[in-house]
């Protein structure tokens, strides 16, 4: 006996499995960068939606874990498969040194300096540090996924290879709400003077939030890199960052299927009215301003209570 | 090893200025209910978030178990094992009821850091014997119908009892209760009196801050009574509610509401 | 020295247009809390229009008091206008929701001025009149400042002086600090606090009215995206100064010009940005609260 949600889950799980089988390849990319797309706004939704920490800068550690793949493979010659782990503990320790100094801040305060990383970090990029980064164009010709000789190279493989790391990434989401650390975000997020109060350390509870959602959108950024066989800033600038920050206000923050709705709405919505190209952006704008309006805690807002059974029994 | 739990020694505390404590002393004995009173402003509410490291006082030592607490994080004092409840409850009102109280339990939780990413046999256990603590604290409280209601959904009275098996949940030795009976009627008050007793006999050293007088006065073994900052009596019940200069502070000042 | 000192100059000229500009910000921050994302756009929005202005008014090449004077009190009107409807449309039905939402709803509003500017204009890049000012320069001591530069520092100085005798010293005034202290406490004192932000509004988008066109005549290339990275560089300057505080935008606003001015003509300009925010994280690690910003203590 399945309850609507499971049962919608359920079929969107089928959907998204068969999806390669029938759309073109330029949907199928779509779908792959959905995919990698929703893995980072779930990680951006542990720092925003859970923690509740302003923070506008997520495209960094999105681009940190897809800039360690690119230049380890193409500037140093590794396989892709042995960058996967740097590409998740670069961007770790970074949110790490860049935060930990400045996790006490106000709301606001904290938001612009995470703007500020995310700049300074584009300048980097561009500015070609070193000669690794590769300047405005980026890098290309970015290797595959090879095991045992064998390539996964073909848009079908990049898709599923997507699906699996999403699904690492709901997993790890599912974890961490059924965990202490999960609901020491919330309670930090609702009411930080009452959670101190119970003995939660808000420092280390938003820390802990900023370097798992970094970690993530280090794989995912790695699996970005992957797909287009190229990286290059502007796929990492601040505007990326307000669009995953949208993504979890405007789905629902700390929502499972919320975060899965934005990403929808705000990346894949767009992409099917490419034909409208200049006044796209404007109905966009409205849509926004509509959807907060309308649903102010977002389309699918969070649901609490999500209590063992032998708890529920009680209740009326 | 004193007797005493907690020691406020010559405790002052200013804001720009503003003298809210002044020089302050009191020791509470392990397994006492303390009592605080005094009229509005008088400085209580402020002392307790000394005590609990909200406020850094200037001068003086706040010693708990011989040691000076002064200064520590809030985060710290519940690892301590002092808890408290709030003047105006704060409670994650979003969140389910049995929700709420399992937040008492984050220190007693073993669980390690790649919990919050992987499960492990040892998290089962320990997510297990929380949420049964967490459901035998909702029977204590008659909470257990409310489990999955948003505290924010319910009415005063049991917002009250929510907040404190919150604090009781964290299993601490001394337990800070701040204006408990504000707001509640006359049969919440006496379950309330009732209720505290009950943690008394738990073992539990209790400091409570009160406006009704009828409860203060029956609860307490020991009160200090507090105006303008400053320690203007203290003693058992029978001696402070005749005292003097007690009388002068409070019928001195605004006359005092029935419940507070 | 002659660099320090012409830099300081265009240091001067460019803070004065920040700190116009982050003026809007933290006026409407301290009154509602509210990070206002499209006010980069609308300052934008408002060196297009005066552009317009100008080009159906008046003749190519004319360079008059009159000129300037209609194109200024046009552009401000309308700004002004598209302002105030700003608030109302985006802002006003979600003062009760929560503030990360209004924040969505700020970009959102950005986004419709930015698109709205480039429908209407189109995308490339239009040049202001070489005459909208005159062309003349100074020579003082080897160092060069231009009719322009003169306009927007004495301009600018005139309109901050003004504002900050405004609010502290008319009744007015009094009512916007009121309600960007305690709003509940200012409606109980039979403060309109609708009114209020709505004049607000008028404010700050007429400063942003009058830095778009100074920009527009200063920089005279304007695209109807720059509005979004000027934006970020004044609210920097309001963050910088203490957000919500009147002179610590003006603050804010010189400090950051004169950095942005020594920083490009001593290092480079590659970097600029980041030795911007560099500053603004340094400042934040010493002073959470900004230059002037004053710690709010929450009640517990």
């Amino acid at each position: 006996m399945m309850n609507k949600t499971s049962l919608i889950a359920l079929l969107l799980l089928v959907f998204a499995g068969f999806y390669p089988l029938f759309v073109d390849s330029a949907w199928l990319a779509v779908g792959t960068t959905f995919l990698v797309f929703a893995c980072v706004a779930f990680s951006q939704d542990i720092i925003l939606g859970r923690a509740g920490v302003f923070h506008m800068g997520h495209a960094m550690f999105f681009g940190l874990g897809a800039y360690t793949t690119a230049i380890l493979n193409v500037q140093f010659g590794w396989a892709i498969l042995a960058t996967w782990i740097p590409s998740v503990l670069i961007p770790m320790a970074c949110a790490f040194a860049l935060v930990a100094p400045i996790i006490h801040l106000r709301g606001d305060y904290l938001l612009v300096a995470t703007i500020g990383f995310n700049i300074i970090f584009i300048q980097v990029l561009e500015n070609d540090v070193f000669g690794l980064t590769g300047g405005p164009n980026g890098l290309f010709g970015i290797d595959v996924v090879r095991v045992f000789g064998y390539d996964f190279s073909s848009q079908i493989h990049m898709y599923y290879m997507a699906f699996i790391l999403l699904g690492i990434t709901l997993f790890i989401m599912r974890s961490l709400d059924r965990s202490k650390f999960g609901r020491a975000m919330f309670y930090i997020h609702k009411d930080d003077i009452a959670a101190q109060s119970m003995g939660i350390s808000l420092r280390y509870y938003k820390l802990y939030a900023f370097i798992l959602g970094a970690g993530i959108a280090g794989a995912a950024g790695s699996m970005f890199s992957v797909q287009y066989s190229a990286v290059s800033p502007e796929a990492f600038n601040v505007t990326q960052s307000i669009m995953f920050f949208t993504i979890v206000l405007v789905g629902g923050s700390a929502s499972l299927p919320g975060v899965l709705i934005g990403t929808f709405v705000m990346f894949v919505l767009p992409e099917m009215f490419r034909e409208f190209e200049t006044a796209r952006y404007l109905v966009f704008g409205v849509a926004m301003i509509l959807t907060m309006i309308l649903r102010p805690r977002g389309i699918w807002p969070v649901k609490f209570g999500n209590i063992p059974s032998f708890l529920k029994k009680e209740a009326k | 090893m004193s007797e005493y739990l907690l020691e406020i020694r010559n405790v002052s505390k200013l804001f720009s200025g503003l003298v809210a404590i002044d020089n302050l002393s009191m020791k509470v004995k392990k397994g006492q209910i303390y009592g605080i009173i005094g009229p509005n402003g008088a400085g209580k509410t402020t002392l307790f978030n000394c005590i609990t490291g909200i406020y850094t006082p200037e001068i003086g030592q706040i010693l708990w178990k011989g040691r000076d607490i002064k200064g520590t994080s809030p985060y710290k004092i519940a690892g301590l094992g002092i808890l408290r409840t709030f003047q105006t409850i704060r409670l994650f009102s979003e969140m389910s009821v049995a929700e709420n109280i399992m937040s008492g339990r984050h220190i007693k939780s073993k669980q390690r850091w790649y919990n919050g990413i992987i499960p492990t046999p040892a998290y089962f256990k320990d997510e297990k014997h929380q949420w049964t603590k967490v459901g035998e604290l909702m029977e204590f409280f008659n909470l257990s119908s409310y489990a999955t209601t948003p505290a924010g959904d319910l009415s005063y009275g049991i917002q009250r009892r929510i907040e404190m098996a919150r604090a009781l949940a964290a299993e601490p030795e001394l337990l800070i209760l701040d204006e408990p009976a504000a707001g509640l009627n006359e049969n919440e008050t006496i379950e309330l009196t009732e209720t505290i007793r009950k943690i008394q006999a738990m073992g539990v050293t209790i400091m409570m801050i009160e406006h009704d007088m009828e409860m203060v006065m029956s609860l307490s073994e020991y009160i200090t009574v507090i105006n303008f900052g400053a320690k203007i009596s203290e003693g058992v019940p029978s001696f402070v509610q005749t005292d003097p200069k007690v009388v002068e502070a409070y019928i001195g000042s605004d006359e005092e509401d029935e419940d507070a | 020295m002659d660099i320090f000192l012409q830099q300081m100059v265009n240091g001067l000229t460019i803070g004065s247009l920040y700190a116009l500009v982050a003026l809007g910000y933290t006026m409407v921050y301290g009154v509602m809390r509210l990070i206002n994302f499209a006010h980069g756009d609308l300052v934008a929005f408002s060196a297009f229009v005066g552009l317009s202005v100008y080009g159906s008014l008046f003749s190519e090449g004319t360079t008059s008091l009159l000129a300037v004077v209609s194109v200024f009190l046009l552009s401000a009107l309308v700004v002004a206008f598209v302002g105030v409807l700003l608030e109302r449309l985006a802002y006003r039905p979600l003062r009760t929701a929560p503030r990360l939402s209004a924040v969505v709803s700020a970009l959102g509003a950005g986004l419709v001025i930015q698109n709205s500017v480039m429908l209407i204009w189109g995308p490339n890049m239009k040049i202001f009149p070489t005459d909208f000012f005159p062309s003349t320069l100074w020579s003082v001591g080897g160092i060069v400042i231009t009719f322009t530069q003169v306009m927007i520092l004495s301009f600018s100085s005139v309109l901050m002086v003004g504002l900050y005798f405004f609010i502290n010293q008319t009744k007015i005034g009094t009512a916007i600090r009121a309600v960007a202290i305690d709003q509940d406490a200012a409606k109980l004192m039979g403060i309109n606090v609708n009114r209020i932000v709505m004049i607000i509004f008028i404010i700050g988008s007429a400063l942003g009215a009058v830095a778009g066109l100074f920009i527009g005549a200063y920089y005279r290339g304007i695209t109807f995206d720059m509005g979004w990275m000027y934006g970020l560089n004044a609210f920097v300057a309001a963050i910088m100064g203490g957000i919500g505080n009147i002179p610590g935008a003006m603050l804010g606003g010189l400090l950051l010009g004169l950095f942005n001015a020594m920083i490009t003509g001593y290092i480079s300009t590659q970097w600029a940005e980041t030795f911007t925010f560099v500053l603004l994280i340094v400042i934040l690690v010493f002073r959470p609260t900004g230059i002037l910003g004053e710690k709010v203590a929450e009640k517990v």
